[in-house]
C-alpha cells in the first residue's frame, strides 16, 4: 500500500504550494544561518544582512528552483499516471483471478458477439465493399435482355440486338458481348474438360484486364479464322499447364484443334456473373448474323459495357431501352415485348448473395447487441457487490475519478481481452465460412480478414468497454457515503439498476426471439426444399457431362455411334437399371424454344416459348419421370427418321387444354422453314433447378437434335458414386480424349443447389443459438443476483411458512416474466422485420405459426432451466441463517 | 596564512551534496553546514549553488525531499539519498578518484 503515504506527503502540488514551499525552506535557512552568525559575535541585523550577502543571487536561486519542481512535478504527474494505470490493470488481473467465471463469461461472451461480427463483416467486406478485379469496377454494366410479357429480366441478347445496340450506342466507351465457351485439354494425360467463354475483344477491354502473361484478344482478333488463339485464366494454367512460364505462343490441343496460347490472366481475375470460366476464345458472331433465322431470334449472348465519364447506369439503360423500342417496331416478329435491363456490375455480380449478406450482418449485429448487454448486466451487478470494497478503496484516498478509471480499466481489460479471442474466433469464422460458401461465393478467392476489419472489430470491444464501464463505474461511485454506511441490502439505488438489469435481459431476449425465428423459418425452407417432389427421382442416381470433341465429331452419325455405344455399354455394367442422356439434367437449367402449332393462326408478335431438351431414349426411365401417354422415344427416331417430339404434361395443360396434342405437328425454334415434328408422347412435368417451378416443356430425341455433348443419367442399385470408376473406364474404351466431367450423384447436384440457402441458415442457425446461450447467460446472472439479494426476504417469507414450491414459484415467476416480455417483444420484431427474409424463404411465410409456436417453446424452455439453479438455491436458503447474518 | 576558496564546478557541487546525504537525510542548512565543517573553509559553496543543485538532484530523482521537524522544532525540508542516487554517488566517486590519482601522477610522480 505505498500509494496513500505518497498522498500524504506531496499530492500533485499547485505552483502557490511549491513557491511556498521553497519560500519556508529558504526562510528556515536564513534564519539558521543568521542564528549561527549572532552565536559568532554579530549583532542580530549584521548577521541576517550577511546571511543573505555570502547566500549568492537570492532571486535567480527562487527563479531556478522553482523551475526545476516544476519539471519534477510534471514529471511525477506523468509516472503517477502510468504508475496508476498498471496498479489498475494489476487490480483488475487480481479481481479477475478471484472470480475467473466472471471473467471467463465475460470475455468469451464478447469474444464470440465480436469474432461473429468480424467473420461476417470480413465476407460482406470481400463481397459488397471492396473493389473487383476490374479497372473502374463502379463504371462497369452488365446488360441482361428483358422479355416485358413474362417478367423474365436476366435472359442473352441475340446478336442482331447486340450489333445495333453496340452501333447506335453513345453511352459506353466499351461494349462487348460473350457467350458460352469452354472446351476439352487433350494433353498426354487424362483429357480435361475446361469450362469457358467465347468473349469479343471488348468485353476483356471494357474490364480492364491486365494480362498475367502474354496478351489479351486485339479489337479485330475476333474471327477465329485459320489460327485460333486461347486466353488461359490463372487456375487452369497453374493446374493444367503445371504454370508453364513459357506457355505464350505454344499451341496446345483444344478439343482437337490446335490452339496458339496468347496469354494468361492475373489470378484474381474472375469472369463475372461466369466465374466458373477458364480458358478465354474469341467470340465470332458472323456465322450467326449471316442466318437470318438466328440474327434475332438466337439469344445466346451476355453483354458487359463500360460507361463514358459523366453518365450513369440508369442513364445507359434509358438509351438502350430506347433502342430496343425501336428494334421492337422494326422486327416485331422476333422482338415484341423485348427490352434490355442495365445493372451496375458491383451488383450483377454479387447478384443473389446480397439479401442473405444483409440479413446475416443484420443478425450477427444482434448478437453483438446480446453480447454487450450481458456484459453491461454482469458489470452492473458485480459493480453492486463490490461497493463496499470501493467504499473502502474511497476512504483510504481515492478520489471519485480514481475510482471511475479504476472501473474503467477493469472493463477496458474484459473489451481486449474480449476483443483479442474476438479475433481468433474471427479468423477462424472467416476462414470457415469461406470454406463452407466455397465457389459459391462469386468472389470468395478475396474474402480474407484485412486490417480495416481488424480496426473495427477493436473499435467496437474497446467503445463496448468505455460505455458498459462508464455506467456502473459512476453509479457506483455516487453510491460510496450509502455504501459505506449500510452493506448493500435492498435499497432504492439497488431496485433501480436491478430493474435496469431485468429490462437488459428483456432487450437480450427479444433479440434471442428474433434470431431464433429468423434461423427457424430459414431451416423450414430448406426441409421444405429438400422433401420437395421434384417430378423425378434423385435416389440412386449418378449424373456426368460427356462433350464430344474433335473433327471426327464433326458428323451427326459419329455423335449418334458414340453415345448409342455409350449407352450400350453402361446399361450392361451390373447395378444399372437405366441410363439416360439429356441436353441438361433440369436442375441445371435448359434450353428455350419458341413454340408454333400447325393449324394455327400465327400470333401478332413473338411465339410463345417453352424449355427444350434433346433426350435419349431411355432418358425419362432413368430419371423416373412417368410417361403419362403415347410413347417414349426409341431407335426408330432416328436422324432420318420423321421429326418427333414429345411434350410435358403441363405443356400439353397450356397449348391444348381442351384436346389431345398426340398427333399435333409443332414446330420448335425460329426458323420457318423446319419441318414440322409430330407430337408422339406427353411426360410428367419436372421442376427446373432445386427450387423452381416446372414450366411447359418440349423433348425431341437427341438423335434428332445434336449437341455434342449431353448430360448422362444412370438410375443405380447401388451406391451411385462407387460406379463411377467403371463409367469413366467405359468411356475411356470408346474414346480416350473424351472426358467424363461434372460426375456427382443427382443429391449431390441438389445439395449444391441448395449450397446457397444452406450457408445462410447455418449461419442463422448458429447465430441464434448463440443468441440463445448468451440470453440464457443473461437470465442466469439476472436470477442469481436477484435471489441472493433476497435472501432476507425469501427467509422471512419460509421463517413465516412459505413452503419450498412457494419460494422455488417466486424466483421461477420473476424468471418467466422476463421470458413472457421478451417472448412478446421478439415476436412482434419478427413479425415486422420477417419481410426481409422473404427474399430467403420457400414455402414458408415469414410470419410462419410452427415457427412462432416452435420459438416461443424453446425460449420458455431455456428460461426455465436457466432459472432452475437460482430457483434452488432459493429453496435451500435456512431462514435462520438468513436473519441472522443481517 | 588565508588561501582563496576554491571555485567549485556544478559537479562538484552535486557530488558533494550526494557524499553529505550519504550519512543521513538533512535539511539544506544541514547540507551546507557539513560541507563548510568537512572542508575546513577550503571548499566554499555558495548556498545559492546549493540550494540550486539540491532542486536539480530532487528533478533527476537521485534525492528525495520531504517535511519533517528540525532540531528545534521547527518545520524543515529534509532530503535522502535515493537508490538510484547511491548508484549516482558510488560511479562519481570512482570517477573523482581515478580523475585525482591522475592528476597526482603527473604532479607527484613516485
Amino acid at each position: 500500500m505505498g500509494r496513500p503515504r505518497r498522498y500524504l506527503r506531496f499530492p500533485w502540488r499547485s505552483s502557490s504550494r511549491l513557491r511556498a514551499d521553497l519560500d519556508e525552506e529558504l526562510k528556515f535557512y536564513f534564519d539558521m544561518r543568521t542564528r549561527e552568525l549572532v552565536e559568532q559575535g554579530m549583532t542580530d541585523a549584521d548577521a541576517r544582512r550577511e546571511a543573505v550577502r555570502e547566500f549568492g543571487d537570492v532571486e535567480y536561486t527562487k527563479r531556478y528552483c522553482l523551475a526545476e519542481d516544476a519539471m519534477s512535478r510534471r514529471e511525477e504527474r506523468r509516472t503517477d499516471l502510468v504508475a496508476e494505470l498498471r496498479q489498475d490493470m494489476a487490480h483488475s488481473w487480481r479481481t479477475f483471478r478471484r472470480s475467473p467465471g466472471f471473467a471467463a463469461i465475460a470475455v468469451l461472451t464478447l469474444a464470440l458477439g465480436i469474432g461473429a461480427n468480424t467473420a461476417i463483416f470480413s465476407v460482406v467486406n470481400g463481397l459488397l465493399l471492396r473493389d473487383l478485379p476490374y479497372g473502374n469496377p463502379d463504371r462497369l454494366v452488365r446488360v441482361w435482355g428483358a422479355h416485358r410479357d413474362s417478367g423474365v429480366d436476366r435472359s442473352q441478347l441475340s446478336a442482331g440486338d447486340f450489333i445495333d445496340l453496340r452501333t447506335r450506342q453513345r453511352s459506353f466507351s466499351a461494349l462487348g458481348a460473350f457467350a458460352w465457351g469452354g472446351g476439352t485439354y487433350i494433353g498426354s494425360g487424362d483429357p480435361v474438360r475446361l469450362s469457358g467463354a467465347r468473349v469479343d475483344a471488348n468485353v476483356l477491354k471494357a474490364l480492364g484486364v491486365r494480362p498475367y502473361l502474354g496478351r489479351i484478344f486485339a479489337v479485330g482478333e475476333d474471327s477465329s479464322g485459320v489460327n485460333p488463339t486461347i486466353v488461359l485464366g490463372f487456375g487452369a494454367w497453374r493446374r493444367v499447364f503445371g504454370s508453364d512460364s513459357t506457355i505464350v505462343g505454344k499451341a496446345v490441343n483444344i478439343s482437337g484443334r490446335s490452339t496458339t496460347v496468347i496469354g494468361v490472366l492475373p489470378p484474381t481475375f474472375f469472369f463475372p456473373t461466369m466465374a466458373e470460366a477458364e480458358i478465354f476464345t474469341p467470340l465470332d458472331l458472323t456465322p450467326v448474323l449471316r442466318d437470318v433465322n438466328r440474327t434475332r431470334k438466337f439469344h445466346y449472348l451476355g453483354v458487359v459495357g463500360k460507361l463514358r465519364p459523366g453518365t450513369t447506369v440508369t442513364r445507359a439503360g434509358t438509351e438502350l431501352k430506347g433502342i430496343m423500342a425501336q428494334l421492337e417496331r422494326d422486327f416485331p416478329q422476333s422482338n415484341s415485348n423485348m427490352t434490355v435491363a442495365t445493372v451496375g456490375m458491383r451488383d450483377a455480380v454479387v447478384g443473389d448473395t446480397r439479401p442473405a449478406l444483409l440479413v446475416l450482418l443484420g443478425a450477427s449485429l444482434l448478437v453483438l447487441l446480446i453480447a454487450c448487454a450481458n456484459v453491461a448486466g454482469m458489470l452492473l451487478s458485480r459493480a453492486v457487490s463490490r461497493r463496499q470494497e470501493l467504499a473502502v478503496r474511497a476512504a483510504l484516498g481515492a478520489g471519485r475519478a480514481r475510482l471511475v478509471r479504476q472501473m474503467m480499466t477493469e472493463s477496458l481489460v474484459l473489451a481486449v481481452g474480449g476483443g483479442a479471442v474476438g479475433l481468433a474466433v474471427a479468423l477462424w469464422g472467416t476462414r470457415a465460412l469461406v470454406a463452407s460458401a466455397g465457389d459459391r461465393l462469386p468472389a470468395a478467392s478475396q474474402v480474407t480478414v484485412d486490417a480495416t476489419v481488424l480496426l473495427t472489430a477493436l473499435a467496437v470491444s474497446i467503445a463496448s468497454g468505455v460505455v458498459f464501464g462508464l455506467i456502473p463505474a459512476l453509479a457506483a461511485s455516487r453510491g460510496i457515503q450509502l455504501a459505506l454506511k449500510e452493506s448493500g441490502r435492498g435499497t432504492s439505488s439497488g431496485v433501480s439498476r436491478h430493474r435496469m438489469r431485468t429490462a437488459l435481459v428483456t432487450g437480450q431476449l427479444a433479440l434471442a426471439v428474433m434470431l431464433l425465428v429468423g434461423a427457424g423459418l430459414l431451416v423450414r425452407s430448406l426441409v421444405g426444399l429438400q422433401k420437395r417432389d421434384l417430378g423425378y427421382s434423385i435416389e440412386s442416381t449418378l449424373t456426368f457431362e460427356l462433350m464430344l470433341a474433335g473433327a471426327r465429331y464433326d458428323s451427326a452419325a459419329a455423335q449418334d455411334q458414340f453415345f448409342d455405344a455409350l449407352y450400350t455399354r453402361l446399361a450392361a455394367l451390373p447395378g444399372v437399371v437405366a441410363v439416360g442422356g439429356s441436353g441438361n439434367i433440369p436442375m441445371r437449367g435448359g434450353a428455350m424454344a419458341s413454340l408454333a402449332i400447325d393449324g394455327r393462326p400465327q400470333p401478332e408478335g413473338r411465339l410463345p416459348e417453352v424449355g427444350y431438351q434433346p433426350v435419349s431414349d431411355n432418358l425419362f426411365k432413368a430419371m423416373g419421370v412417368p410417361l403419362e401417354r403415347g410413347r417414349a422415344f426409341g431407335p426408330q427416331d432416328h436422324k432420318d427418321a420423321p421429326p418427333v417430339v414429345i411434350l410435358s404434361e403441363s405443356a400439353a395443360r397450356a397449348y391444348w387444354p381442351a384436346g389431345d396434342p398426340i398427333g399435333a405437328r409443332v414446330r420448335l425454334g425460329p426458323n420457318p422453314n423446319d419441318p414440322w415434328m409430330t407430337v408422339v408422347g406427353i411426360v410428367g412435368d419436372v421442376r427446373m433447378g432445386v427450387d423452381g417451378e416446372s414450366r411447359p416443356t418440349a423433348y425431341v430425341p437427341s438423335r434428332q437434335d445434336h449437341w455434342g455433348g449431353m448430360a448422362i443419367v444412370m438410375r443405380t442399385t447401388t451406391d451411385p458414386a462407387s460406379m463411377l470408376p467403371a463409367v469413366r473406364r467405359e468411356v475411356r474404351a470408346i474414346d480416350p480424349t473424351i472426358p467424363v466431367s461434372d460426375a456427382y450423384s443427382m443429391k449431390q447436384v441438389r445439395a449444391q443447389g441448395l449450397t446457397d440457402r444452406r450457408l445462410p441458415m447455418q449461419l442463422m442457425a448458429a447465430f441464434a443459438v448463440l443468441a440463445l446461450v448468451l440470453a440464457a447467460v443473461g437470465v442466469y446472472g439476472v436470477m442469481a443476483y436477484s435471489v441472493a439479494a433476497r435472501t432476507r426476504e425469501i427467509g422471512v417469507r419460509v421463517a413465516l411458512g412459505a413452503q419450498p414450491r412457494n419460494v422455488f414459484g417466486i424466483v421461477v415467476r420473476q424468471g418467466m416474466g422476463a421470458a413472457a416480455a421478451g417472448l412478446t417483444l421478439g415476436l412482434l420484431g419478427a413479425a415486422a422485420l420477417g419481410k426481409v427474409l422473404t427474399s430467403l424463404l420457400y414455402g414458408v411465410k415469414p410470419t410462419d405459426v410452427v415457427t412462432f409456436v416452435g420459438v416461443a417453446g424453446v425460449l420458455l424452455a431455456v428460461v426455465l432451466a436457466a432459472c432452475l439453479a437460482p430457483a434452488r438455491r432459493a429453496v435451500r436458503v435456512d431462514p435462520l441463517e438468513a436473519l441472522r447474518s443481517e | 596564512m588565508t588561501k582563496p576558496p576554491i571555485d567549485l564546478l556544478q559537479g562538484t557541487v552535486d557530488v558533494l551534496i550526494l557524499r553529505t546525504l550519504a550519512w543521513e537525510p538533512m535539511h539544506g542548512y544541514g547540507v551546507a553546514r557539513f560541507i563548510r565543517q568537512r572542508t575546513e573553509g577550503v571548499l566554499t559553496i555558495e548556498s545559492a549553488a546549493l540550494y540550486q543543485a539540491l532542486h536539480r538532484l530532487e528533478r533527476k530523482k537521485w534525492i528525495r525531499a520531504e517535511w519533517g521537524l528540525s532540531e528545534n522544532n521547527r518545520r524543515a525540508k529534509y532530503y535522502s539519498l535515493t537508490a538510484e542516487g547511491r548508484r549516482q554517488l558510488r560511479e562519481e566517486t570512482a570517477t573523482w578518484r581515478s580523475y585525482a590519482e591522475a592528476v597526482f601522477k603527473v604532479l607527484e610522480p613516485v
